[in-house]
């Protein structure tokens, strides 16, 4: 039952993906979305039935042994345990709400089919990754959701920006995954079954300096994913796809799958501390990086893509604290509050005519679109971590485990992810007061009518989601469960969480930092700015935080760019050049020689005889030196 | 014999040289002819000691073979001479330098 | 011994093809489909027939007649798992090769067909031969066809490009002569018994000085057909110049002759020369996957980039085979296969491209994704192929070359597998110079006919099937490979 159900979950999404291949161009358009969202919906409903018959235990199944040669091999098994199958369940429920959602807001767009057949395609990649057992068979999932990226940002495919932002994307995630391959290589080369449960019960197995490499690798494979530093400079640009794609795979589900493998393989990276304050201090590097850059963006999809990117520095900095179930629960609770909230966004997008300027919304938004607004509210709320909402409980969980940790290295830490939260709470609000409270309001303000109940609807569930998705794991010290942190602690490879270290202290700095970044926002851009320093917005500082503190312009200048050059260079000066000109030069050389020869041949009889003569002569000389 | 056979093949020698000064010194096809016939005759003065000095009848056979076969290839040459005479007018051996590439 | 000679029929079908083409010179199309039905009917009988005399990777079917007697040269063919692998894709490609040429090629239709079956002759016979004299010989033929096929039906400087691979490959065939007769000679001198039989000289006694020098004769021969740079340098011009039916040969069956040879006879034969070249080795491969990469990148021409891709991936398959190990020679052995599915069809498309628009330049292509929509998604199946995208083929080769590499090589496997991230640069670029982009205003672009069809859709099923499941394919090498490692175990 578990395992047909769990099968059944993996394998309906890539039905839909060969029907729109092969039938797409052929049915109504209704039909082809018809069977998209159907096929996630099924989904769904299988995973959460295998979630419901495999609650607590582990069990694995194989679909088809892929390939072996000598010992190595690689098949296409599933490991059922709990964090896998919560993940499935999380991924067909956000991708099940995307997918409804695009058949309005991609109506009258012609390329519909691929759309959809990407869409689809994405989902079975991403459910691979959730449940695959076999490492290789995770990769199949890992690059494919690479490709069905690629092909989604650059979906309107006219616009070369576009997908010059999907090469970006495609290249800059497939760096990390070299560093995948060679964990698996290296893990094989180990005696290591290279798979995830061959990892939960030989990690102990390794030695010091292979769990530390390989610690390094897995932390190189999923920065390049989930956009950690310094691999981040591809999501901001990812934005050019269509914002139901970037709510999918850009919020919920792919950057967060970096994380989602760190946590699945934690029994490698426990093996060695030193790897795990790495893995943090990316995470935290990163959440500085992306709260600043979102502080300064105008665009209201890259103030959400540096959001994504800088939260995910959050759950990388759980994993680092050793507490991959914190980590767990902030994946689930920043899937609901960022999708909502790019659903919303691309809402106003659409009923604002493509503009995308948050200085160039206003407060008539709130007025004439509050079924946009209030959803919206909601997950600005959980964003920043306010209470009682969904993410003040996970960010909660993720600073106090930090703070369990002893050492000046997480104190550091902790320190820095607290100023990371201040200005999550500020940007968030910064981005709610310019976008709906804003002055002076753009003087056409859209009709209700613009975001019909079919594309708003939605964001409800996802907003109700994040109000009580707290529920979930609910510290301790309140007197309520730690569910989830019990329900993946049944998991083999998760530890248990570590213990409640002065919760309450913990509450109240988170809440102190949330409010604290409302108040500044509300000074900044709130109704009584004018009595306050204005905010440096077009500064020359202010614009280096917008593009990203010139990670990006470093990238082109020092690897983009130099690779171009020296394509060319090896090309026409050593292909043509060096390469080429050696051989005509040999030719040339032989060439020559042969007309030096030619000489010989003047056609007048009288040099042939003297030739003839000469060497008869020497001949017979040699000849009678010989005999003699 | 009355000579010994160096002063023979010393003899031959000088006619060969002869011979072969003709046939390379001389512009003029019937020369060129006249000193193929010298130098065969040379070797033909060579045989004839040759065939003294070890009282062997084969090389006097072998002078009488050179003979006819020069006359026989004096014949064809003067031919093919008179034929290039006819065709261009002109003798000098350096005048038909067409089989040069 | 076989009474009915299965293997010799391999070679003189297309052998007697290639005559028989040459009576149809009045009668095109006649000729057309008697070259089609003959590679049709190949392929049937190595498919069909020839298992029924023993499943090919378990059994070896041998052929050993008299030929030479006084010099010792016998007539020996043999065919193994990764023999029959070899032929089959040549035999597959000899019928893609016809149906490319159906429009393609306007003059002299005889002459072209028969020049294909001719090399299809050719290789088939150094696929099989098992005698050194016998290899030699059809090593030197091969290049006879192939110098006429880039010659005459080639494109605009055909001449030198042709006379530029002809020179490269008789020099290098003459080292390897030279080394032949070397080997036989020292053979003999060693042990008295002259031969050219393979079996026999697998065991020669030389010492090492000469080995070296006789593997260095061998390598050179088969570096100039792998390639391995810097003797690569006809290969950009040979397969830009070639028609299409003619690149889709030099890349699909002739370099893998250079390779095989090496796997075969260059390694086996000479296990100290060729354990202290492994280095060697190692770094040209790494060199050339990782020079080609880059080339590939700056290219303008779209055929062009896609022979530079061939240089990148014959550069890992020679990383495999110089590793030695079980593991790297099955990915080794596997990738020449699927090298010559992926960069054969990008050839065949591009060359399609090529009839369509008359350019070949990256620079008039451009947004063909909304104008011929299946001819699009099969092209970019086959870049994302030849990019390793795990599912289709390339990956599985490559996958396994590396892990296999990994143990004793580590730093080489790591740079290979950081080729993975230039190779994806210039497909991209590739893909998106053709499919994407604004594009020109073009109305009468045909989208895929029923004949290209035919050559596309089996090798794309080929793609795919061997990507999901290649362990037919792996099983058919994987006694082969034992056997070669048990000769010698690196």
């Amino acid at each position: 039952m578990l395992q047909t159900a769990a099968i059944l979950a993996l394998i309906l999404p890539l039905l839909g993906f060969v029907f729109h291949v092969a039938a797409g161009g052929f049915v109504y358009r209704r039909t082809v979305e018809t069977v998209a969202c159907a096929a996630i919906l099924a989904s769904l409903i299988a995973a959460c039935l295998a979630l419901a018959a495999g609650w607590g235990g582990a069990s694995s199944v194989t679909l088809f042994s892929w390939f072996r040669a000598g010992d190595f091999a690689a098949s296409f098994d599933l490991l059922l345990d709990p964090l896998s199958l919560i993940m499935a369940v999380l991924v067909g429920f956000i991708s099940l709400l995307v997918h409804c959602y695009s058949v309005p807001f991609m109506r009258g767009d012609p390329g519909y089919v691929r759309y959809y057949g990407y869409l689809n395609l994405f989902v079975f990649f991403m459910l691979a990754v959730a449940l695959a057992d076999n490492l290789v068979f995770l990769f199949l999932g890992w690059e494919g959701m690479g490709l069905c990226s690629y092909a989604l940002i650059g979906h309107w495919f006219h616009s070369k920006e576009r997908i010059s932002a999907a090469r970006k994307a495609f290249l800059v995630t497939r760096t990390g995954d070299v560093a995948f391959l060679i964990g698996v290589a290296l893990l094989f080369a180990q005696g290591v079954d290279p798979s995830v449960s061959g990892i939960q019960a030989e990690a102990g197995s390794l030695p010091g300096w292979t769990a530390v490499l390989l610690g390094l690798l897995l932390l190189w494979a999923a920065a390049g994913k989930s956009a950690q530093f310094p691999l981040l400079i591809w999501l901001p640009d990812a934005m050019a796809g269509p914002t139901p794609v970037s709510a999918l795979i850009h919020a919920a589900t792919m950057v967060a799958s970096g994380v989602y493998l760190l946590a699945r393989l934690f029994p490698v990276l426990a093996l060695s501390p030193a790897v795990l304050l790495c893995i943090g201090a990316v995470g935290t590097l990163t959440a500085l990086w992306g709260a600043a850059s979102a502080l300064a963006q105008r665009d209201i999809k890259r103030v959400l893509a540096w959001s994504t990117l800088s939260q995910v520095g959050f759950m990388m900095l759980a994993i680092g604290a050793g507490d991959p179930a914190a980590s767990m629960f902030h994946l689930i609770v920043h899937a609901f509050f960022k999708s909502l909230l790019f659903l919303a966004a691309g809402c106003l997008i659409q009923a604002l005519d493509e503009e995308h300027d948050i200085f160039a919304m206003g407060a008539k938004l709130r007025h004439r679109l509050p079924h946009v607004f209030w959803p919206f509210f909601l997950g600005v709320l959980a964003l920043a971590a306010v209470p009682p909402f969904a993410g003040f409980w996970s960010k909660g969980r993720v600073l106090s485990a930090v703070l369990a940790q002893p050492g000046a290295g997480y104190a550091a830490l902790a320190l820095a992810a607290s100023a990371a939260a201040l200005l999550t709470s500020l940007y968030s609000f910064r981005l709610l007061l310019l976008a709906f409270f804003g002055r002076p309001a753009r003087t056409d303000a859209p009709s209700p009518e613009s975001v019909p109940l079919s594309t708003a609807w939605v964001l409800w569930p996802l907003a109700l989601l994040c109000i009580g998705a707290g529920a979930l794991d609910l510290p301790g010290h309140l007197g309520a469960s730690n569910w989830l942190t019990g329900f993946l602690a049944s998991a083999p490879g998760v530890p248990p969480g570590p213990d409640t270290v002065s919760e309450t202290l913990i509450t109240l700095l988170d809440t102190g930092l949330a409010l604290a970044g409302l108040l500044l926002a509300l000074l900044a851009y709130g109704p009584a700015e004018r009595f306050f320093p204005r905010v440096p917005e077009g500064a020359r500082f202010w614009n280096l935080m917008a593009r990203g503190f010139g990670l990006e312009e470093a990238s082109t200048r020092f690897i983009a760019r130099p690779y171009r050059s020296v394509a060319t260079l090896l090309w026409l000066r050593m292909e043509e050049g060096v390469l080429d000109r050696t051989t005509s030069g040999a030719a040339a050389l032989l060439s020559r020689a042969s007309s030096g020869v030619r000489l010989w041949t003047t056609g007048r009889l009288s040099t042939y005889l003297l030739m003839l003569l000469a060497g008869l002569t020497l001949i017979l000389l040699v000849a009678a030196g010989i005999w003699s | 014999m009355i000579v010994p056979l160096e002063h023979v093949l010393v003899l031959a020698l000088a006619v060969f040289l002869l011979g072969a000064g003709c046939a390379l010194l001389r512009r003029n096809l019937i020369m060129i002819l006249l000193g193929v016939e010298i130098m065969l005759n040379a070797s033909g003065i060579a045989l004839v000691g040759a065939s003294l000095a070890w009282r062997d009848l084969h090389g006097q056979a072998f002078v009488l073979f050179i003979m006819g076969v020069a006359a026989a290839e004096v014949a064809v040459g003067l031919a093919l001479v008179v034929y290039a005479h006819r065709r261009t007018g002109r003798l000098e051996a350096d005048h038909f330098n067409k089989l040069r590439e | 011994m076989n009474a009915f000679p299965m293997l010799t029929v391999l070679i003189l079908l297309p052998l007697a093809g290639s005559v028989a083409a040459m009576a149809f010179a009045r009668y095109p199309v006649a000729c057309r489909i008697l070259s089609l039905g003959l590679t049709l009917t190949q392929l049937v009988y190595l498919l069909a027939v020839v298992p029924l005399a023993g499943m090919p990777g378990t059994v070896v079917l041998r052929e050993d007649l008299a030929w030479i007697p006084s010099l010792g040269a016998r007539y020996s063919l043999a065919m193994d798992g990764i023999s029959y692998l070899l032929v089959l894709v040549a035999s597959f490609l000899g019928i893609l090769a016809v149906l490319v040429s159906w429009r393609e090629i306007r003059s002299r239709i005889a002459a072209h067909h028969a020049s294909l079956l001719l090399v299809q002759a050719t290789a088939i016979g150094i696929f099989l031969a098992r005698d050194l004299l016998l290899f030699a010989l059809f090593w030197e033929l091969q290049l006879v066809p192939i110098f006429f096929l880039i010659a005459i039906w080639g494109h605009e400087a055909r001449r030198s490009a042709a006379f530029k691979f002809f020179l490269f490959s008789i020099a290098g065939g003459l080292l390897m002569l030279l080394a032949v007769i070397g080997l036989y000679v020292s053979h003999g001198l060693a042990t008295g018994s002259y031969t050219f039989a393979l079996a026999d000289l697998l065991a020669s006694p030389a010492s090492p000085f000469l080995q070296g020098w006789l593997f260095a004769g061998f390598l050179l021969g088969f570096a100039v057909k792998t390639p391995i740079i810097p003797l690569h340098i006809w290969l950009p011009d040979a397969h830009t110049q070639a028609p299409t039916a003619g690149s889709l040969i030099l890349a699909g069956v002739l370099l893998k002759t250079g390779s095989y040879g090496l796997l075969r006879f260059g390694l086996p034969l000479f296990p100290h020369a060729a354990a202290q070249a492994a280095p060697l080795l190692i770094v040209l491969g790494l060199a050339a996957l990782i020079y080609g990469a880059w080339v590939c990148f700056a290219q303008t021409d779209a055929k062009r980039l896609v022979a530079y891709s061939s240089i990148g991936h014959m550069g890992l398959i020679l990383l495999g085979l110089a590793v030695w190990e079980e593991i790297s020679l099955q990915g080794s052995v596997l990738q020449m296969v699927n090298h010559a599915l992926t960069t054969g069809a990008l050839f065949v498309m591009v060359g399609m491209l090529y009839e369509r628009i008359g350019s070949r330049d990256l620079n008039d292509l451009g947004g063909l994704w909304q104008r011929i929509p299946v001819f699009s998604s099969f092209f970019l199946l086959f870049c994302l192929a030849a990019a390793g995208l795990p599912g289709l083929n390339n990956f599985v080769g490559e996958l396994l070359i590396l892990v296999g590499s990994f143990e004793q090589h580590p730093a080489a496997a790591c740079i290979g597998f950081a080729g993975a991230v230039l190779i994806l640069g210039y497909i991209l670029r590739l893909v998106q110079a053709t499919l994407f982009g604004p594009g020109e205003a073009r109305e009468d672009l045909a989208d895929i006919t029923p004949r290209e069809a035919a050559i596309v859709a089996p090798l794309a099923g080929a793609v795919l099937f061997i990507g999901l499941v290649p362990s037919p394919v792996l099983n058919l090498l994987r006694g082969p490979v034992k056997a070669l490692l048990a000769q010698w175990g690196g």
